[in-house]
């Protein structure tokens, strides 16, 4: 029970980092509060289902495919958030809570309210008793997420790109007077995250129903890990999404799973009382000198 | 302007919305469709009263929600009259206020918002939830309609005549009017102003910044319980998905975006030009889907006229 239980919020939580991954991408390098991450996210997922159901494409192969489509998706959306005026964080906010009801209701018009799954990858190969926690489907989730979070992790702190991308997460006018183009950080920013969203999609579709007013749930929990882990944190922010896995799974088989959107709504007030630094993406520097 | 010349406009809109039902002329879809403008313009007024200071809610529908479950719950188990009940339900919206005015009063800008949209989970999981209480998600039906008023001659159906309740929208919204005008153009309403555009030099004068924003909030949030209420009655039946959704907390804000947000005619000039083009126009053209129309006119409305349209026609009028 205990062992299904870790198991569970270990798989879940792997993909709640994906899914926070982007998300604090996005908000830490641009300061753009996109409010339709989860939207976007069901988007890739019912790209990867019309690409499945439509052209019979593999499931695998609407990975990539859902890859390269999304950060076409978000660069579009930076081009247009650029012109958002001050308060920039606010505003938004606000802009991306109107583009998350398009979207939903675009993708009810598109693909209907009816709850749709796609396949699971097929994983012949393993010997299918060889599992006894996890089953193959959550093992793919798993090393999909951890593969991500990993490469996101090595691009960040492993290379000049990255070194740039973390230096206008710290301090976006120091930044800019070392000579790194602000804006063309954003521009990555957003491709990045939108690589995240597309590869997010088809294993959301994967493991939960896809249903067009699904796409709250995950913003919620990408704002959740983003302000408990504060931004661009690889490391806390994979933390952060097994804590929250296993609290979410841990509510749900104490309380109910109807319960659930609660336990995360009550989250979310508690870290923006509590840790009302985690959202804020320019002052690291208490941190830096401990 | 001179403020005799400022009155009649709004005299003028008031003659035709009073004399257009009573000339005969208009029929009951006109008056469903405009009397649901007047009740979704009063409801963004209400949330404008609060963002008038500054915390723009993305969570209005708690209020709303709240106030409607009051209503309803105390109508189906006790029958009490819609008016009390309808009190009760702001009554209840304003206690919920009050909490948020105690827990967020250290939030500002995007951290209020988001702390405003997750609380309205709480009361909405709630009432999915307590099924013995609330039925669930499958909501109250059979609460009673509005009641009739007998004036002798007269019999005032507001619960199935329409032409009535049109007027008891019309009314219902005019006193709404009265709380907007008053938080935009009075001493507290500059004080409003103060708080929205520097929260330091607005203390330096005197101004209580907590307790301003407080008062906003809680009056604001004792207005859209009222609403709920309302609705309730109006409708006959309540849902948790109904009442706390998503799209009830972004219509006053994209009503009070669309129109403008810091005239006083403005929630309710995008209420009386999104609504109506919503149900008549989309709602044939689209009928799964139209309310997609509202997310979109956040967009425009944001990118292009970031005043709202009346400050914009204003300035038109004025280079012209």
């Amino acid at each position: 029970m205990l062992l299904q239980l870790i198991a569970s919020s270990f798989s879940l939580g792997s993909f709640y980092a994906l899914i926070a991954l982007g998300f604090s991408l996005i908000f830490g390098i641009t300061r753009a509060f996109n409010l339709a991450h989860g939207d976007l996210i069901l988007l890739s997922g019912y790209l990867a289902y019309a690409l499945y159901k439509g052209l019979g494409a593999p499931v695998l192969l609407t990975l990539p495919l859902c890859m390269l489509a999304l950060p076409i998706v978000t660069v579009v959306l930076h081009r247009f958030l650029r012109h958002v005026r001050e308060p920039f964080e606010l505003n938004t906010l606000v802009v991306t809570f109107g583009l998350s009801m398009v979207l939903q209701n675009a993708m009810l018009l598109a693909f209907s309210a009816n709850f749709r799954l796609l396949p699971k990858a097929d994983f012949t190969m393993l010997p299918p008793e060889s599992t006894p926690v996890l089953n193959p489907g959550q093992i793919f989730l798993i090393a999909l997420s951890l593969l991500a979070t990993a490469a996101t992790h090595v691009l960040l702190h492993h290379t000049f790109l990255g070194k740039a991308l973390r230096a206008t997460i710290q301090e976006r006018e120091a930044a800019r007077l070392a000579g790194i183009p602000v804006e063309r950080m954003g521009v990555v920013a957003f491709a990045l995250g939108g690589t995240l969203i597309g590869l997010a999609g088809p294993l959301y579709g994967q493991s939960a129903y896809l249903q067009p007013f699904a796409g709250p749930e995950p913003t919620l929990t990408a704002i959740i890990i983003t302000i408990f882990a504060g931004v661009g944190r690889t490391r806390g922010i994979l933390l952060g999404g097994w804590i929250l896995g296993f609290v979410e799974s841990a509510a749900a088989l104490v309380l109910g799973s109807s319960w659930r959107e609660m336990v995360a709504a009550v989250l979310l007030i508690a870290l923006l009382l509590l840790r009302p630094e985690g959202l804020l993406t320019l002052r690291p520097h208490r941190e830096s000198k401990a | 302007m001179k403020p005799a010349k400022q009155l009649i406009l709004p005299a003028f809109g008031v003659l035709i919305l009073v004399g257009w039902p009573l000339s005969g002329l208009s029929t009951d879809m006109h008056h469903r469709v405009l009397g649901m403008a007047f009740f979704y313009g009063a409801f963004a007024m209400t949330w404008n009263i609060s963002a008038l200071t500054g915390a723009v809610s993305l969570g209005h529908a708690a209020f709303f929600g709240l106030g409607a479950y009051a209503a309803g719950l105390t109508s189906h188990y006790w029958q009490i009259s819609p008016f009390l009940g309808v009190l009760l339900g702001g009554l209840l919206g304003g206690v919920y206020a009050c909490l948020w005015a105690l827990l967020f009063k250290n939030l500002r800008g995007a951290r209020f918002a988001l702390a405003s949209l997750a609380s309205v989970e709480i009361p909405k999981t709630l009432a999915d939830n307590w099924d013995s209480l609330t039925s669930g998600s499958l909501g109250l039906v059979g609460i009673q309609s509005l009641p009739t008023l007998d004036l002798g001659a007269w019999h005032i159906a507001w619960g199935d005549d329409l032409k009535a309740q049109y007027f008891l929208l019309l009314a219902f919204m005019s006193m709404m009017v009265l709380f907007h005008f008053r938080s935009i153009r009075s001493r507290w309403g500059w004080a409003i102003r103060c708080v929205r555009e520097d929260e330091l030099a607005a203390a330096g004068l005197g101004v209580n910044v907590g307790a301003v924003r407080a008062q906003a909030l809680i009056l604001s949030g004792f207005l859209a319980g009222i609403c709920g209420g309302l609705y309730a009655h109006l409708m006959g039946m309540i849902e948790p998905a109904l009442v706390f959704s998503l799209h009830l907390s972004a219509m006053p804000l994209v009503l009070s975006l669309f129109g403008g947000r810091y005239e006083v005619f403005g929630p309710l000039l995008g209420a009386l030009v999104l609504y109506p083009i919503d149900q008549l126009l989309f709602h044939s053209l689209l009928p799964v889907g139209h309310a997609g129309l509202y997310g979109l006119m956040i967009i425009v409305t944001f990118l292009f006229f970031p005043q709202g349209i009346a400050a914009w026609l204003q300035k038109r009028g004025k280079s012209a």
